[in-house]
């Protein structure tokens, strides 16, 4: 078993075998990372590949200083914000009055009670500009002030963005919940 | 506070199980994603390992090489003006080959002509030539139509550079015999594929002929005819032997133009026949004519045109495209927009004309005030919208998809608020729809 330190040095010199290792290690973690902002799991591994690319060439460039985990994750979290300028203009706009009212009946849930695979589901469903401030800010736990850096909007619509993404998912987990409910009820 | 708190909890929830969770990708993910690397790698410099800057080196300096020495052996042919002699010889030698017909034509011309060669050549020349050959096997290829070496060197020259450049020889001669009679005449010398052409001998009844086609085929037909499916130049060789005796050889060339490929998609996607302006993407190869068929009578030569059609239908786009040398190719999407667009949507509020009533006629482009209330279709074979008030009251009716309601009713201007509608109908393809909503009255 290679250190993370071995890897990287590895890598570094373009050893193939070290890619290899350093791709079964960590390429659960950084999908797991992609899919948060994608539609689908196809997507998510078009990012994925697009990630692993700039960690293998730009491996060099890591300092050594602070966690590589990090590291990795920035990496996966930045091509995933690049994707998503990418593809920007080729996004379904979402209409309006899809999203008028939002009552809000349930007011925390039971962490237990989702499972990730349902939660990802909420977020592949979320219309993408929703979904990249949800996971910045929510997940990875930027400032409004950083994301709207990131994605070049202004600090306002980052903030409305996650007040209606929030909405929305609520909106989502509560449907969810009560199917599921109806669905053990009904056992 | 509340709101604070729920929103924590929202963001723990996710935090929880998606920050470290992992997905499982698919393996081709790795596989692809190694090759992509691989050929990334190849684009970077790396000491390490090959890459595009090795291989450019090593192909400039071949190039260098190359030029180098053609460059000298240009200067050997001006100095030392021997190919015509050589010709010359060779040209009495496939003469005395009629009456020797066991030895190989090609192989026969050839050692004569090396023959000559050699005792037009002074000894030191030669010795430096044969110098130049122990130098490398590529200074024979390039120099080889020379054919200067001794016999002794020829063993160790790459046979494919004598042989091609022999074969060259003879070419020349014959576009020279040809002009006192090449015996083959061809129905096209050029033509795009599949090119068929018809060869017949002028050696009549004098013998038998054997064609060979250049691409592999041969024939023992006097007048034979072949089908050339492939681009490229043929070299097409009718031998003409009498009782075994080989009388003559006649050569041409046949070209078969490339042809080019037809291939374009529509944009958008799913179109909306016929508000959605269609665009055509070429994809085409090859090409420098196009030649659009929408299939509503209209034509286009443009290279990426586009079109609106004036109502739904079936269309069959067609696209015929030609290369420069006129070679075409086509390619028809049938019923092109079929089961697209399909659709009814109505708006959710508008503006009646306060001046007056206007029959609810309308047209897309007329109602940018929205003043008249009417759906936004494509495909809608029949219908019927019903509009009341919030007493239950109806107090619109139309069986005509081009009439929509003017906000009046029994002349009278309706009061703003809202209004409950309620469409059925059926669709071209019999699909049948049933929508409702609600509509709000504004008034300016």
């Amino acid at each position: 078993m290679m250190s993370d330190h071995q890897i990287i040095e590895g890598c570094a010199k373009h050893d193939r075998k070290a890619q290899q290792v350093l791709y079964d290690k960590y390429s659960r973690l950084l999908l797991g990372i992609c899919l948060r902002y994608s539609n689908d799991k196809a997507e998510a591994e078009d990012i994925l590949q697009e990630s692993f690319l700039k960690i293998f060439i730009n491996i060099k460039d890591f300092s050594g200083t602070g966690s590589f985990i990090g590291w990795l994750r920035k990496v996966a979290v930045n091509t995933s914000i690049t994707h998503y300028h990418k593809n920007l203009k080729f996004r379904y706009h979402v209409e309006i009055d899809e999203y008028v009212s939002v009552e809000t009946g349930v007011t925390s849930f039971e962490e237990d009670f989702f499972t990730s695979d349902e939660l990802y589901k909420v977020l592949n469903e979320l219309p993408a500009g929703y979904r990249m401030v949800f996971n910045l800010y929510a997940i990875e736990g930027y400032k409004h002030k950083e994301i709207a850096e990131l994605l070049g909007i202004d600090t306002n619509t980052s903030k409305s963005q996650y007040s209606r993404a929030k909405a929305v998912i609520r909106q989502k987990l509560e449907k969810l919940d009560k199917l599921k409910k109806s669905y053990s009820a009904g056992d | 506070m509340k709101g604070k708190k729920e929103d924590k909890d929202l963001r723990e929830l996710f935090r929880q199980k998606l920050e470290n969770a992992e997905v499982i990708p698919s393996p081709s993910v790795s596989t692809v994603l190694m090759r992509r690397l691989g050929r990334n790698e190849f684009l970077h410099f790396n000491p390490a390992r090959f890459n595009i800057w090795y291989l450019g080196g090593i192909v400039a300096a071949g190039a260098a090489l190359a030029i180098i020495l053609s460059s000298r052996s240009g200067n050997n042919d001006t100095i030392q003006p021997q190919q015509p002699a050589s010709e010359i010889n060779e040209i009495v030698n496939s003469d005395n080959l009629i009456s020797a017909p066991e030895q190989p034509v090609l192989q026969n011309a050839d050692e004569n002509n090396k023959n000559t060669v050699i005792t037009d050549r002074k000894p030191g020349v030669i010795q430096s030539e044969v110098d130049n050959n122990l130098k490398g096997g590529m200074n024979n290829a390039i120099r080889g139509n020379n054919n200067v070496s001794p016999a002794g060197v020829t063993g160790t020259m790459p046979k494919n550079g004598l042989f091609r450049e022999s074969i060259a020889d003879k070419d020349k001669l014959q576009s020279g015999y040809r002009a006192d009679g090449c015996l083959i005449e061809s129905s096209v010398t050029e033509g795009c594929p599949p090119l068929r052409v018809k060869f017949s001998s002028k050696a009549g009844s004098n013998g038998t002929c054997r064609w060979t086609f250049g691409d592999g085929g041969y024939s023992n037909e006097t007048d034979p005819e072949w089908i050339f499916d492939v681009e490229g130049e043929y070299e097409v060789t009718l031998n003409v032997f009498d009782s075994n005796k080989l009388l003559s050889v006649s050569s041409i060339i046949i070209t078969v133009r490339p042809k080019p490929k037809a291939l374009f998609e529509i944009s958008p996607e799913n179109a909306i026949i016929p508000i959605d302006e269609i665009r055509f993407l070429n994809f085409s190869s090859g090409a420098v004519k196009f030649r659009w068929d929408f299939g509503d009578g209209n034509y286009s030569e443009l290279y990426e045109p586009v079109h609106s059609y004036n109502k739904f239908d079936k269309y069959n786009v067609h696209l015929v495209v030609f290369s420069e040398y006129g070679c075409s190719d086509s390619l028809i999407v049938m019923n092109a927009f079929a089961g697209s667009g399909y659709f009814i949507k109505f708006p959710n509020a508008f503006i009646p004309n306060p001046t007056g009533p206007s029959g609810g006629y309308y047209s897309t482009k007329s109602d940018e005030a929205a003043q008249v209330f009417h759906p936004v279709q494509s495909g809608v074979a029949d219908y019927q919208l019903k509009i009341f008030s919030k007493l239950g009251i109806l107090i619109f009716e139309s069986n005509d998809v081009n009439i929509g309601w003017d906000g009046y009713f029994k002349g009278q201007l309706s009061e703003s608020g809202v209004y409950i509608w309620k469409v059925r109908g059926n669709f071209i393809n019999g699909e049948p729809f049933t929508k409702m909503g609600d509509v709000t009255l504004l008034k300016n």
